[in-house]
Order: structure tokens, then sequence, then C-alpha cells
């Protein structure tokens, strides 16, 4: 995240938000959840007591009968019932009367046989024993027959139950904490750039050229606060300094042409001259009033857009699953993958055709013209009735995602020189992933409360918000038409650029494959294995917003590194490498474990690669990028990559349907892992800078 | 003429007093109940029901007694007395008095007043009606039944049966439709049907034989005994049953007479009790509510009646599943059974 010269005072304020806003937010979330483990424990007690005494009624009613304790049928069965009903309690047990396991659910007999024996429970202990037996808190009750002690009923809960409770009451907090400092930051960042450095800025720039001499601008800020008259009391000075300009020319003016005397009109006119030497004013008459448009003008608009089209990254192949498939012709597993592949194929057809109207029609008009799909898409996507219309929606929402995207790429890179324009986009990339985190861990929170459908129309709204702040921003001046490229397109001559072998394998064996790890595993195969394990949409989102969080972290450390080292393609091999072998982990480990590992390994992959990857073009196609601009090579990269974004999930569906979830997991990671190592093999004939060979003389 | 068909029940007076005295004010409904052995459980939830809801009735009971014979003369007293609602109970009463539906006589059977019945087999088969959605007469009642898939998944929740064995009457039609039945069910659950008919002679099923035919279906291996609802098995109940626990097999009874006065294991049956109350609701529908009979449905009530015969269990040693014994209803008199 680069905040230009405002670095300090920006963080110094998002210090002081952090200070107002965590403390009170801290306190009284740290009370509710102490008064919630207050009452969650004898909580937690009686409703043992109360299965303890539910299961004990059953027993005895058998035994009453004449059953003996040892011969009662289904007892597991019986048990696994009441266990499924209540999470919260880890196991049931019933013994002899001296202590011997005869029936356990939930727990290994191990771990409790030597307790039980221990014991000692009399008749008398009419309410119950209360133990601890290592992690677990255990409850026994006599069951009285017909001639005394038969035998005991044991309910166990977890110690561990409360705690894991708390922990995911504790990160949803967390998580809603941090989105709103990450927002509040958003939106202090955009206050304070829009309104006072920004503005600032602008006056610092004027008045560095009047310091040499240049009073041929003033600063256009309009507003009405204290930076508009601060601002309009310094263009004050300066048109008066102008009109002084003026005067004094007119006067000389004057002399020159009504002096008889050689000598004063020389020496008025090398006044004249020195004063025009020493000063410039503006031609026209009067300074002209600049206005500068800011990059960072669409940070928070991009960052809602963003956050809000995340929302549905954790759960959108499980509400695919969840909705009924409409057509009987594909495989279950292809509907679930079937809206995230549409989804792509929506951004990449929508951003083909936004880079060529974007050219025509200017960023406003196609953010504007963007906003209706993504609209559109979204609130629909929360109405489908099924699959087939979901992925229609989402294939939509995709379109306008491109066509939103493409126009605040097009706008930051108006606004800025050749000199600021990597800040720019780095300001732009780091709206992006902080969106990708808030989005990702608050939606599988939101999804989790309010149920899938609704939290897309809380996306919409957000969409919403964004659109009417981007629409004001834009409004506000639009942007002087650049001058339209007069290059002309030969599709046919930028296709030849296959020809150039370093383009080609970079496409097919390191951008596809990156793609498709992101969109068939990440996307589409993470959500699904960790939810078939039982893991909550808070949990998947925890594991999830893992990938956004260590991109962001790698990435900025790895531009500076291939800054440093120019080492760009051996990055990217290695960032593939890094990335199949992570998600292969399934080999390995069983659970949880090797999808973190698997999503961890794809940060780095991707924090690694992405930008040496566009970094390295302008060398590996020095020719192409001569003949046809870096930004058509750039695009046609993005495009082609998209292909695997569209592939990823259909081909995970294909595997999940061929080998289930581990298999398809481990099918994909060595699809991604092979492609990876063809790369770094050829990799080492990349050479270092720039490749001057033509297609001709290309390998 | 009224004197010559009071038929001994000495309880219909007392009945029919209760409730008039009890709602002076309103005037009662006056049914007429034909019933074809005694004052028995049905009959009994079918005036609890209208004690219950405050409804006043008089009840004129009469009682065939096995007696077929009788049945004319009901139908006459009934139309003399001009009644608000007959009742019928069991198949016989039921179409003796009521006719078929396509052999229905006024002359012979009551048409103009609305009736009721309870305790028939096969509503349908015995063409009381012609579908249980509606009778498509002045005629409304309840079956009493339970379907056979849902007896055979019970028996299956009990204890997983291989061969099913069954004794019955060749001469009963039921009993035949339930072995068919039985046996498609035993395609789709994976058991094999064994059948043992009563020998008959002189056209009568005889007794003596039962106790040798359970043995038989021993010797083929059967795990669990299937008891019809059957006339004469349930006249000669405690004769099978025994047979069936000297031979150590658990049986299953799809009437309740076996499991709660005999020695069948398992039942899984509507009670009586249950049907009664039930065909009064349709009473109520038709006198209080106006519905018209053939409006409403012949059903059975909605709540089955697991009985568990625990004598016979701890004989047997084949202990009932946690699930199902803490569903079911126990008969456990304290007085041992011995096989």
């Amino acid at each position: 995240m680069r905040l230009d010269s405002s670095r300090s005072l920006l963080l110094r304020l998002l210090m002081l938000a952090v200070l107002v806003l965590v403390p009170p937010m801290a306190i009284a979330s740290l009370r509710a959840l102490d008064r919630f483990e207050e009452g969650l424990s004898p909580e937690m007690d009686r409703k043992a007591a109360a299965i303890g005494r539910d299961l004990l009624a059953q027993v005895d009613r058998a035994v009453s009968y004449g059953i003996p304790i040892d011969k009662l049928v289904g007892v597991d069965e019986f048990f696994t019932t009441l266990l499924n009903g209540n999470p919260e309690i880890r196991y049931l047990g019933l013994t002899t009367a001296s202590g011997d396991i005869l029936f356990l659910s939930g727990a290994l007999s191990d771990q409790l046989a030597g307790q039980y024996r221990a014991l000692h429970l009399t008749e008398a202990d009419m309410t119950g024993r209360k133990t601890d037996i290592g992690a677990f808190v255990d409850l026994a009750l006599p069951v009285r027959g017909r001639d005394g002690l038969v035998g005991q009923v044991h309910v166990g809960f977890d110690r561990g139950y409360i705690a894991a409770q708390l922990f995911g009451i504790f990160y949803d907090i967390a998580v809603v904490l941090g989105t709103s400092l990450i927002i509040a930051f958003e939106i202090l960042l955009f206050v304070v750039v829009f309104n006072i450095s920004g503005p600032m800025k602008l006056v610092a720039e004027v008045v560095h050229q009047a310091r040499r001499g240049d009073f041929t601008r003033v600063p256009g800020i309009t507003s009405a606060d204290e930076v508009g008259h601060f601002v309009r009391a310094f263009n004050g000075a300066v048109r008066q300094v102008d009109n002084a300009y003026r005067g004094l020319m007119a006067y000389i003016d004057e002399v020159r042409t009504g002096h008889f005397d050689r000598n004063v009109a020389e020496k008025v006119g090398e006044v004249a001259d020195r004063v025009r030497f020493l000063f410039r004013f503006n031609p026209s008459g009067a300074p002209q009033v600049l206005r500068e448009k800011l990059s960072s003008d669409v940070r928070l608009p991009l960052f809602l857009f963003v956050f809000a089209e995340e929302i549905s990254r954790s759960f959108l192949p499980l509400y695919a699953q969840a909705l009924p498939a409409q057509v009987a012709g594909l495989s279950p597993e292809l509907m679930t993958a079937l809206p995230i592949a549409v989804f792509m194929a929506g951004i990449a057809l929508g951003s083909l055709w936004a880079g060529a109207v974007t050219e025509r029609l200017g960023s406003r008009k196609v953010f504007q013209f963007g906003l209706f799909p993504a609209v559109l898409g979204c609130v629909m996507s929360g109405l489908s009735h099924g699959v087939i219309e979901l992925s229609l929606w989402r294939g939509i929402a995709g379109l306008g995602y491109a066509l939103v995207t493409v126009a605040c790429q097009s706008y930051i890179s108006k606004t800025t020189s050749d000199s600021n324009r990597a800040t720019g986009l780095g300001g732009y990339v780091g709206a992006v992933l902080t969106a990708a985190i808030c989005g990702t861990a608050a939606g599988g929170v939101l999804a989790d409360r309010i149920g899938y459908a609704p939290s897309f129309f809380v996306s919409t709204a957000l969409i919403l918000v964004s659109g009417w702040l981007l629409s004001q921003l834009l409004s506000m001046a639009e942007i002087p038409q650049s001058v339209v490229m007069a290059e002309e397109r030969h599709g046919t001559h930028l296709l030849r650029i296959f020809s150039n072998w370093r383009f080609s394998i970079l496409v097919l064996f390191a951008a596809i494959p990156a793609k498709m790890a992101l969109t068939g595993y990440f996307f589409f195969l993470v959500p699904l294995s960790l939810w078939d394990s039982g893991h909550s949409l808070p949990e998947i989102a925890r594991v999830m917003v893992l990938y956004p969080v260590v991109m962001l972290a790698v990435s900025s450390l790895s531009t500076r590194l291939a800054d440093q080292m120019g080492w760009r393609i051996g990055q990217v091999a290695l960032g593939g490498l890094v990335g199949g072998a992570g998600i292969l982990a399934a080999l390995a480990f069983d659970g949880t474990l090797p999808l973190v590992i698997g999503i961890v390994g794809l940060g780095i992959s991707h924090g690694m690669s992405a930008s040496p990857q566009l970094a390295s073009i302008p060398d590996i196609c020095w020719i192409e990028c001569q003949r046809h601009g870096r930004t058509q090579v750039l695009a046609l990269l993005r495009t082609l990559e998209r292909v695997g974004s569209f592939v990823g999930p259909l081909l995970a569906a294909v595997f999940l349907q061929m080998w289930g979830g581990r298999g398809a997991i481990i099918g994909l990671g060595a699809v991604v892992l092979v492609m990876a190592m063809v790369f770094a093999m050829v990799a080492g004939a990349y050479g270092n800078g720039p490749h001057l060979e033509t297609e001709e003389d290309a390998p | 003429m009224i004197g010559r068909l009071f038929f001994g029940v000495v309880t219909a007076v007392l009945l029919m007093s209760g409730p008039v005295a009890a709602e002076p004010a309103a005037k009662p409904y006056r049914i007429y109940m034909a019933l074809w052995r005694g004052w028995e459980d049905a009959a009994q939830g079918f005036k609890d029901y209208f004690t219950n809801q405050n409804i006043p009735v008089e009840l004129i009971i009469r009682d065939a007694g096995q007696d077929r014979s009788k049945l004319p003369e009901f139908v006459a007293e009934a139309k003399q007395l001009g009644v608000d609602l007959v009742f019928t109970w069991g198949t016989t009463v039921t179409v003796d008095m009521l006719g078929t539906y396509d052999t229905v006589d006024p002359a012979k059977h009551i048409t103009d007043i609305p009736a009721v019945f309870a305790i028939v087999s096969q509503p349908v088969g015995a063409k009381v009606v012609p579908n249980l959605a509606s009778s498509g007469r002045n005629i409304a009642g309840t079956s009493y039944l339970v379907p056979m898939d849902t007896q055979i998944n019970l028996l299956q929740s009990y204890r997983s049966v291989r061969k099913l064995g069954m004794v019955y009457n060749p001469l009963e039609k039921n009993s035949l439709v339930a072995a068919d039945e039985l046996r498609d069910l035993g395609k789709r659950d994976g058991y094999d049907l064994v059948v043992a008919p009563v020998e008959v002679v002189d056209g009568k099923p005889v007794v003596e034989s039962i106790a040798s035919k359970v043995r038989d279906l021993k010797a083929a291996g059967v795990d669990f005994l299937y008891i019809p609802p059957d006339t004469f098995l349930n006249i000669n109940r405690d004769v099978l049953t025994s047979a069936a626990l000297a031979e150590k097999i658990p049986s299953f009874a799809a009437a309740e007479n076996p499991v709660l006065s005999s020695k069948a294991m398992l039942g899984g049956v509507y009670r009586y009790y249950t049907v009664g109350q039930l065909t009064a609701y349709k009473a109520e529908q038709i006198l209080v509510h106006k519905i018209a009979p053939a409006d409403l449905p012949v059903d059975p009530p909605k709540r089955l009646s697991i009985i568990i015969n625990m004598p016979v269990v701890r004989a047997l040693e084949v202990y009932p599943p946690m699930s199902l014994l803490s569903l079911a209803e126990v008969v456990d008199s304290g007085v041992e059974v011995r096989p």
C-alpha cells in the first residue's frame, strides 16, 4: 500500500482510528465473552445432566422390564441419535456396576476404562458424579435395577467445546472489528486524500512553480471548507500578482509607446524583458485553472466493489450445491462448478470488450455501463431458483466485474504519469487484495448468520454505494479525453506473438496453471472439501482468507526482490512449483492441514509470481511491445490466462466426479505441478534482458 | 316390538342415561350402535369421545352376539326410531345393515340415516366403499388395519428377519391377501416367506393342527412368526402363541388381542379404543358440523401402537432395541411365562 507523501499523516490517523475504535470494541467484546463463558459453563452442566437423566430413564425402564443391562439391544444407534442431536455432548457410555464399559459412543474405551473402574459409583449418587477425565468432563449416573446398582450411565462433554465456541465467536467479532477498521481506514484515506492531501499536493505544486516565477496556473479547488478558503485566498494572491504583472506590462507599453526618449523606452523595455525572463504568466490573460484527478480517488469505490464481489467467495460452490440442478444432462459436480466457470468466462469476455470500449467512451461511461450487469447479476444470484439460472447471473455479474475493474484501471493509468503509474497500480492491487481479505472473511460470517441469498443482497447494496461514490467522483470532472492511440491494430499481427516461444510457454505453463489452481482448487474444491469435512461457513472463510493475506505479504516482498535481483522468470518458475507442491500436500496429510498448506502455498505462489510475470513481458516480448504497444500485449496475456480460470473449476469437477474430493485435489495439484515443472525446466533458457530476435529467427 | 329388540346388554340403559342427564338443556343426538360381539374398546372409545367433547348424545345400544339373523331387525328398529346416526361394528354388521355400494337396497338397508362404521378390516375389499377417499354415499368410517409395509418395517426394526413364517386359515380371504403382500415385501426387504395353512376337515379349520404347523415352520428355519388378522387364529390365539413360544419363535401380531391377551411377543396395531374415538370424530363431523358423510375419507388413526409383551420377551431373551422400546407400550403382567 503506497500512500505517497501523505503516508505519515495517514499512518498517524490510522493509529488514532485504531486507538479510538479498538479499545471500546475490545472491551465490549471481552465483556460479552465473559458473560457468555459464565453462562455457558453451567449451561453445559445442565445440558449434560438433562441428557444423562433422559438416558438413565430409558435404561432404567429397560432394566425394570428385566432386560439384563449387558444384553440391551441397539444401544449404539440410540447413543448416535442422541449425540447427533446434541453436538456439545462428546460421548455417551454405559458400564456395569463395577465400571466395565458395555457400550460407548464418541470416545475410545482406552481413554475412559481405567477412570470408570476407579469411580466406585454408588446408589447414593442420585444426582450423578462429575469428574474430569483428561480433556473431558464426565457425568456418571447410577442405574438401579431390581437388586440394587446394576450399571452406570456416562455423559461426557469436551472441555474444549466451550473454548472452541468462544474462539468461533471471538473470530467473528475480530472479523467484524478488522473489517470495520479497514473500511474506516479506507474511508479515512479517501477523505484525507480527496479533501486535504490531494488539494494540498496541487497547491504545493503551484507554489513550487511560483517560487520559480511561474504564475501561469492556479489550483482549481472549489470546496467550501477551510482547504477551499485557503486555496481561494492563495488564488487571490496569485491573481493579484497576475493583475499586477498585467498592469505593469500595460504601463510599460504605455511608457514605450508614449515616451519619446529612446533611452527611457529602452530602459523600460529592459525591465519588461527582465520581468518576462524571471516570471512566467499565462499568455491567455488569466492564470489557467488546474484540476488534477488523483488515481487514489477510485480506491474506496473500488475497494467496496471488490469487497462486495468477494463476499460470495467462501460459499458460492456450496450455494450452487444447495440449489436444485435444473438440467439432468450434467453431473452434480459439474453443476456445482458451473457458476464459478461462467463467472470467469463473463470476466474474460467482459475485459476483452471493456478494453476496446474504454478507449472510445472513457472510464466514466464504461463504469456506469458496467454497474448495470454487476447489480443485476448480484441481486438475481440471490434470487436464483436453480444452478443454471445462478450460472447465468454469475456470468452477467462477471461481465460487470470486468467492465468496472477495467474502467478503474484505465482511470488510474490516465490520472498517473509514467513516473507514478506504478504507485497508482500498486494502490489498485492493494485495494483489491484488502477487499479480498475483508470480503472473504466477512462473507463467511455473514452467510452463516443471514444465509446465502441475503448475503448477495448485502453485496448488491455495497455495489450500489460504490457505484454512487464513483459516479459522483467521475462526474465532477471528466478527464480530458486522452489522445486516441493512433496505432492501428492488426489482430493477425498480434497473434503472431505465439511464435515467440518464450511468450507461449509463459502463457501455457505459468499463467494458465496459476489461474487453474486459483479457480479450480481455491474457489471450488477448497470450500467444498471444508464443508464436507463438517466445517462451518465462518471456519471456511477463516481458512480461505489466508490466501489474500499471504499473497499481500509476499507480493510486496517479492516485487522488491524482483527489482533488486532481476530474477523475474526464476520467481515465476519457483512460484509455480510452490503452488503445485502445496496443493499436493493432500498426498501426505489428512484433514484440514493439507488445505491450509495448499492455500498458503498458493498465496506464496501467486504473491511471488504475479507481478514478475507481468513485469517480464516487456523483456520477453520486446519486439511485440514495440510493435503493438505494451498494453496490448499485457491485455492479451490476461485474456489468455483466463482460459485457465474458466477451465479450472470444470476440470476440478470432472476429477471430483471420477475420484472424489481428495482425488480431485491431488489430480488438479498434479496437473498444476507438472505444468510448473515444464516451465521451470524451460525457464533456464529464457536468459536475461530484452529479447530482440524477431519471430523469424525464433526456434 | 321394541321390547323384543333389547338383547340383554345391561350397560345400555346406564350408558343412555349418562350423557342425557348431564346436558339436560341441549337436545342430544340419538345414535344407534349396532355391535357384533358385545361392548368392547372401540365402542368405549366411541362413547368416551362424545363425553370428552361435551357433545350430548343418546346411545341406543344393540348387540347381535355374533348372530347374523338379528341384523335385519336392527335395520328396522333404527329406521323406526328415526335416529340421527347409525354406528356399525365389524364387517358383517356393516355389510348387512348398510349394504355394499353396488347392492344397496333401501328396503333392506339403512340409506336415509347417515352411518359410520368401524373395525371393517377391508372396507374396499368388502365393497363397503368403492375407495378410501369417499364412500360416495351416506356413510363414513374408519379403517383399523396397519398397512403391511408399516408392520414389516416395525418387525424388521425389532430384529432383522431372514425367514418369516405364517400360519393361517386357508378359508379366510384376508389371510391370503396378507400372504401375497408379505411375499412382495420380502422381495424388497430380502426375507423369504414360509406359509403353513392349518388343516381343513369338512370345510372347517382344525384347531389341533395349529401346533404342528408351527413346528413345521420351526423346522423350516423360520426366525419370526407373523400372525395375520385372522378370525380363526384370533379365537385360537392362545394355542398359536403358546406353540410359537414353545418353539422359541418370536411372534408378531397384526391385531392387538394376541399381544394384549395372549403370548405374541410384538404387535403393531391401531388400538380399538383409538379407532372408536376416530369414528366418533367422523360422527361429530356429520352431526355437529353438518358435513356430508361422502366428503369424509375412510382413514386409520394417526398413532400406531407398538405393543411389546415383556414376559414373552424375557422368556425368549430376544430383547427390543432401545429406540423401539422408548416408543412402545409394554405389556408386563409380572407373571412369567415359560416356553
